[in-house]
C-alpha cells in the first residue's frame, strides 16, 4: 500500500509537469471508449475500419462545432459581462449567508454576542471586493491557456480509435514470452474495466444532469440544463467537484431569488438528494464499485496530492490512485508468479547461451526440470 | 510507401494462409485476423506453456518445431512434436481450463497466438471470419479426438 501511495505521488508530480497533455489524454480516452461501440457497430455492418473511424470522428466533430457555433455568441456576451456577473453571484451568495447567519444568531444568542455575522461579513466583503481584481484575469488566462491543448482531444481520439489494436500489439511485443499470455489476459481485463468505467461515467453524468436539471427546472432556477450539466461534469472530481457544483447552483439560486432563500436551501437539498441517488442507485448501476478505496485513504491522498502537485494533485489524486492500484495488482500477479519467473530465467539463460559464439548446440532440456520446486 | 506496405501485407497474408486454421480466409479477412495475432519467437528449449497453466488462447506454429510433454498416460502414446501449421491449446479457446501438457520449442520456433477474449470480440464483430476459423478448429479437433480414440499416433488437442 505504501508503495502504491509513493508511486501515485510520483505520477501526480510528473502529471503536474505535463498537465496540458494529461487532461486531453484522459478526455480522449473517455471519448474513445464511448465512440468505440459505434465504430464496432459500423464495422459489423461491413464498413471498413478506417472509414468507420473517420466517419464517426467527423460526425462528432461536426456536432461539437455546431453546438459551439450556436452557443459562442451567447458565451461571448456573457464573457464580456464576466466581472459584473461574478460580482452579482458572489453578492447573492453573501446575501444568503447573511440571512442564514441572522437566523442562526436569533436561534443561538451566543453567536450574536460573538459578533459572528459582522466578522463573516467583513471577511467576505474583503474577498468579494477584491475577487474580480485578484482572480478573474488569472482564471480567464488559465482558460485561454487550455484551449490549444484541448484541440489535441479529437486528434488523440482519432489516433486511439484507428490504432489502439496496433498500439496494444506493440506494447505486448516488448513483454517476455514467459509473461506474455498472462499479461495479454490482464491487459484485456484492464481494457474491459476502463471501458466499463468510462462508459459508466458518461451514463452517470447523463443521469445526474437529467435529475439536477429536472429539479432545478421545477424550482424555477435557470438555465436548469446548463447548471445541471456543469454540476454533473464537476462531480467527476471526487468530493471536491460535487461541493463546487453545489456552491455554484446555490449561488445562482441565491442571486436570482434574493428574497426567497428557501429556493437556495431547496437547491442544496436537491443536491444532497441527487448525491444519495448517485451513491445508492446510479453508481452501482453504471460504474459499479470496482475500486474499493478506503475513505481515510481518499482523504490522505487529497492532502498528499495537493502537497506534491498542487491543484492537479487534488483533482487527479483518486483517479491516479485507482489506476496505479489496478496496474500494480496486474504487475504483481505477473511478476510474483514463481512458475513464470523461473520460466523467464530459463529463457534468458537459453538466449544468453545462444548469443555466445562457439557454444556447442545444447540438447533440449527436460522442460519439467525448469519448473521451480 | 504504399507499394511496400502492400507487398509486406501480401507476404504476411501468404504466410498466415499457409496455416491450416486460416486457410479459408480471404486476403482482407486474413489482414483483419492478423491485427489480433501476436507473433512470438521461442528459442530452442524455451517453454511455450506448462501443464497446469490456465489456458487463455491458441498457439499456431509458423516455423520451427515444438515438443509436447504430457503427464497423462492417454496422451503419452500420441505424436509428441508439432510442426508448421499445427495448432496448440485450441481447447482453451472455448473454456478457461488448465493446460494438459507442457510444450517447449525443439528448435528456434515462430508462433502466433490468438487470445480467447480477442477471438470472442472477432466473433461478435465479424461472424463470417469467426465461423471460418471455428470450422477449421472443429475439423482439427474432431480429427485429433478420432485418432486418439482409435489409438493412432497423432497430435492431441491440448
Amino acid at each position: 500500500m505504501v508503495l502504491t501511495i509513493l508511486i501515485t505521488c510520483s505520477v501526480l508530480f510528473l502529471f503536474q509537469k505535463i498537465i496540458l497533455l494529461v487532461v486531453p489524454g484522459l478526455l480522449a480516452l473517455m471519448i474513445y471508449y464511448c465512440l468505440r461501440p459505434l465504430v464496432d457497430r459500423l464495422v459489423l455492418r461491413g464498413v471498413r475500419h478506417e472509414i468507420a473511424v473517420t466517419a464517426t470522428v467527423a460526425v462528432v466533430l461536426v456536432i461539437t462545432i455546431g453546438i459551439f457555433l450556436r452557443t459562442a455568441p451567447l458565451l461571448l456576451t456573457r464573457a464580456a459581462q464576466l466581472q459584473n456577473t461574478a460580482g452579482h453571484y458572489l453578492s447573492g451568495g453573501q446575501n444568503l449567508l447573511r440571512k442564514t447567519i441572522d437566523v442562526l444568531e436569533e436561534a443561538a444568542p451566543v453567536l450574536k454576542r460573538a459578533s459572528l455575522g459582522k466578522q463573516v461579513d467583513l471577511q467576505i466583503k474583503d474577498y468579494t471586493d477584491q475577487f474580480a481584481k485578484r482572480h478573474l484575469g488569472t482564471v480567464v488566462l488559465e482558460l485561454l491557456k487550455w484551449l490549444p491543448s484541448l484541440f489535441l482531444v479529437p486528434y488523440l481520439t482519432y489516433f486511439l480509435l484507428m490504432d489502439s489494436t496496433r498500439l496494444k500489439k506493440f506494447l505486448i511485443r516488448s513483454i517476455p514470452n514467459a509473461f506474455f499470455e498472462k499479461s495479454l489476459l490482464l491487459f484485456s481485463r484492464l481494457d474491459d474495466s476502463l471501458r466499463s468505467f468510462f462508459q459508466g461515467l458518461v451514463l452517470l453524468t447523463f443521469l445526474d444532469t437529467i435529475c439536477l436539471a429536472a429539479g432545478l427546472f421545477a424550482l424555477g432556477v435557470s438555465p436548469a440544463f446548463v447548471l445541471g450539466l456543469a454540476a454533473a461534469i464537476l462531480s467527476w472530481i471526487p468530493y471536491l467537484g460535487s461541493a463546487i457544483g453545489c456552491i455554484m447552483v446555490v449561488l445562482v439560486a441565491a442571486s436570482d431569488f434574493p428574497d426567497h432563500p428557501s429556493i437556495a436551501y431547496s437547491c442544496l437539498a436537491l443536491f444532497l438528494l441527487v448525491r444519495l441517488l448517485d451513491d445508492f442507485v446510479f453508481l452501482p448501476l453504471t460504474i459499479g464499485r470496482k475500486l474499493h478505496i478506503h475513505p481515510l485513504l481518499s482523504v490522505l491522498m487529497f492532502f498528499l496530492g495537493a502537497t506534491v502537485a498542487g491543484g492537479t494533485g487534488l483533482v487527479l489524486a483518486l483517479p491516479v490512485l485507482g489506476v496505479v492500484s489496478v496496474v500494480g495488482e496486474i504487475v504483481a500477479q505477473v511478476v510474483m508468479d514463481r512458475r513464470l519467473r523461473s520460466r523467464y530465467r530459463a529463457a534468458r539463460l537459453l538466449a544468453t547461451t545462444r548469443s555466445q559464439p562457439g557454444t556447442p548446440s545444447q540438447p533440449v532440456p527436460n522442460v519439467s526440470l525448469t519448473r521451480e520446486a | 510507401m504504399n507499394l511496400f506496405s502492400t507487398l509486406a501485407n501480401r507476404e504476411k497474408v501468404e504466410k498466415l494462409r499457409n496455416l491450416d486454421v486460416f486457410r479459408d480466409l480471404t486476403f482482407k479477412e486474413t489482414l483483419e485476423v492478423d491485427e489480433l495475432l501476436h507473433e512470438r519467437v521461442y528459442e530452442k528449449g524455451e517453454i511455450v506453456f506448462e501443464e497446469g497453466d490456465m489456458g487463455h488462447g491458441i498457439f499456431v506454429v509458423v516455423s520451427g518445431k515444438v515438443r509436447v510433454d504430457p503427464s497423462q498416460e492417454l496422451l503419452k502414446s500420441t505424436v509428441l512434436e508439432f510442426g508448421p501449421g499445427e495448432m496448440l491449446g485450441e481447447l482453451s479457446l472455448f473454456e478457461e481450463a488448465p493446460r494438459f501438457a507442457t510444450v517447449a520449442a525443439v528448435e528456434r520456433t515462430v508462433m502466433v497466438a490468438l487470445l480467447r477474449a480477442e477471438f470472442s470480440s472477432l466473433l461478435t464483430k465479424n461472424t463470417k471470419i469467426g465461423v471460418k476459423i471455428l470450422v477449421r478448429l472443429s475439423s482439427t479437433m474432431s480429427r485429433r479426438v478420432r485418432n486418439l480414440l482409435l489409438g493412432q499416433r497423432i497430435t492431441p488437442s491440448l
